[in-house]
């Protein structure tokens, strides 16, 4: 092996054995070249079909947000369709819905990154405090499992949690109040959102903050204690500043998803009384978009959503490229 | 992770009190995370007579498993368990597959347009066609209403495709090199010899698609109209927030068990949610290391 380190070689280095064999037949190395690539490309082809298919087809799909599409008109045609520029997007930006739903689809996302940002941050500082390593674990693994429970679940038991009487208006009671609605008045919906929201996420998003706290040498611990620092500032001094790059990096990404309310998760616990405050882009896109066949409003206003994150992304990675030297592309 | 270290933190030792506050705060923060799932399954065994007075918040009142015996006999949720099976097996699989073969050939150093292929993947990670012409594209393919509408659209994802590659890029070269010296061509290199020792990352990958597919459920609503074809999470969409399976009926059809006609809606409702939250919530502990390596394997720059 220790031969093969010349450039020359260093291209061939997967194949020297056939290179061995096909030296000695005409067209030699350019041939086995494209035989080598061709097998490469036959392997990756059911990859780059499936992808060419289900994502790039749906791309090209968008054109029909331009267009007056019906089912029945040929899927997709450049040619054989009436063209309508802007028409969609000027009637869903005139539309009675469009600042309602801007509105969610933006504080639902703020409120979650307002009072949900910090919480894994002072979590895994906490986890980073206890010595007992199993007393740790067992805390780790509780507060992890409500990401794997599955979005339906969370949303009965939501649902049955709010309902007028359920556990919350129990409580409630118990403390001599009256019972609300909580599930039929749109001002509680936010809450219960962004609560949920927190619930579900706060546990598994702890391990890179842990993970990182984790490569801090124990003896700066040692060595800030013997300066008298106490816990706190041990904390403040080398717990914090350790995972000071996640921070920075997550917070930025944060950005990039100012416009992304879960809706998949809306859909399951929101309801026509709370559309004031619970209907975002994701759910009407699926309501009036694909419920109610308005299928190029439907993909206008996809589209448009997804040119706003993908602007807020944009803008995301190159914050974090200057600040926090971790981009994405 | 902090769990792999022996105990790195003897070193930091400090007052008791403020041990045992932390302490106090970490139970608590434990005991809300758990509660909602601890008061889902005490309601679900309490009495329902109990349950109906809305009695039930610490501790289970009475013992009843009715609710219990009642969905082990609704056949409709054992069929749409057994679609979830089909759903996760096939599409685990295909996952699996599908990552292997996408990321081998990113890994040979002379691949021919490997980097116009590396955008090609890149580019569908931050922007697509969206709902509703990826809709309108099934339905053309002819597997709208079929169980292909929601295996194949998902079967490969470009993040695992990048994560095996990743680990592929940390086989030595000195073992694919040697055999292709014993005469091994490209395909008998990946399935003979890298496969078997890509055991830790295809389990990743397995565990993610297992619990993926497992709790999916939007898919489905949107292709399957067939309630035949539904997997378990759509069938307690159906009841749980659509409402539109009434778990009672089941009750109804055997009118001799006095005890289930008292049965609340809820109390079956909360029965069949843990049903369906179970195998997760079982399996979950020990599969642990595989998330959180697969976590932050994520995290790392490609």
């Amino acid at each position: 092996m220790k031969l093969r380190k010349g450039p020359k070689n260093y291209r061939n280095r997967y194949g020297k054995g056939k290179i061995m064999k096909t030296n000695s037949q005409p067209g030699g190395r350019r041939s086995f070249h494209l035989r080598e690539n061709a097998q490469l490309y036959l392997i990756m082809l059911p990859v780059l079909l499936h992808i060419f298919i289900f994502s790039y087809i749906p791309m090209y799909g968008i054109i029909i947000a331009f267009q007056d599409y019906f089912p029945g008109k040929p899927f997709f045609s450049f040619t054989d369709t009436n063209w309508v520029g802007f028409k969609h997007f000027i009637e869903f930006f005139n539309g009675p819905y469009f600042g309602r739903l801007m509105r969610n689809t933006f504080s639902l996302s703020f409120y979650f990154l307002v009072f949900g940002f910090w919480v894994p941050i002072l979590f895994a500082v906490l986890l980073n405090e206890l010595k007992n390593g199993i007393f740790k674990k067992y805390v780790q693994t509780a507060s992890y499992l409500p990401h794997f429970i599955s979005n339906v679940v969370v949303a009965g038991m939501v649902l049955s949690f709010i309902n007028t009487d359920g556990i919350i208006n129990t409580i409630v009671k118990m403390f001599g109040g009256t019972p609300v609605a909580i599930n039929t008045e749109a001002g509680y919906f936010p809450a219960i959102y962004t609560i949920t929201s927190i619930w579900k996420s706060f546990g598994w998003s702890s391990i890179l903050y842990l993970a990182a706290m984790s490569s801090v040498d124990p003896h700066l611990y040692e060595a800030a204690k013997m300066d008298g620092a106490n816990r706190f500032k041990q904390i403040l001094h080398i717990s914090l500043p350790s995972i000071r790059p996640t921070i920075l990096f997550l917070l930025i990404f944060a950005i990039g998803s100012l416009f992304s309310a879960n809706s998949e998760f809306i859909l399951l616990i929101y309801n026509p009384m709370v559309y004031e405050t619970a209907d975002v882009i994701g759910t009407y896109l699926y309501r009036d978009g694909l419920l109610g066949g308005q299928f190029s409003l439907g993909t206008a206003v996809g589209l448009f959503i997804s040119v706003i994150n993908f602007a807020l992304l944009y803008f995301a990675n190159t914050l974090s490229r200057k600040y926090s030297d971790y981009a994405l592309w | 992770m902090a769990s792999v270290r022996k105990n790195p933190n003897k070193i930091r030792e400090g007052s008791v009190v403020v041990d045992i506050i932390l302490y106090a705060i970490a139970l608590v923060i434990c005991l809300i995370t758990l509660y909602p799932f601890y008061f889902v399954i005490i309601m679900s065994i309490s009495s329902p007579s109990e349950v109906a007075a809305m009695n039930v918040v610490w501790f289970p009142k009475g013992f009843n498993l009715s609710s219990y015996e009642l969905i082990v006999r609704d056949a409709k949720m054992w069929w749409a368990y057994s679609n979830t099976l089909i759903y996760v097996a096939a599409g685990t699989l295909l996952n699996c597959l599908m990552a292997v073969l996408g990321a081998y050939p990113l890994t040979v150093r002379n691949l021919k347009g490997r980097k116009w292929i590396v955008v090609f993947l890149l580019i569908p990670m931050y922007f697509g066609g969206g709902l509703i012409p990826s809709y309108l594209l099934v339905n053309k393919l002819g597997m709208y209403n079929t169980m292909f509408a929601v295996i194949i659209p998902g079967m490969v994802s470009i993040w695992n495709i990048i994560l095996v590659r990743t680990f592929f890029m940390t086989i030595p070269d000195g073992l694919k090199e040697s055999a292709f010296i014993d005469g091994a061509s490209h395909l008998q290199l990946l399935f003979k010899i890298i496969l078997p020792i890509s055991k830790p990352i295809l389990a990743v990958i397995a565990i993610y698609s297992i619990v993926g597919i497992w709790n999916s459920w939007f898919d489905a609503l949107v292709y399957l109209p067939n309630e035949k074809l539904h997997p378990l999470q759509m069938y307690l969409y159906r009841i749980v927030v659509q409402q539109s399976v009434d778990l009672k009926m089941l009750s109804l059809e055997d009118t001799k068990n006095a005890v289930a006609n008292m049965l609340t809606n809820i109390q079956l409702k909360y029965a069949i949610i843990v049903f369906t939250a179970l195998p997760v919530i079982f399996t979950y502990p020990f599969f642990q290391k595989y998330f959180i390596k697969g976590a932050l394997l994520g995290s790392l720059k490609e």
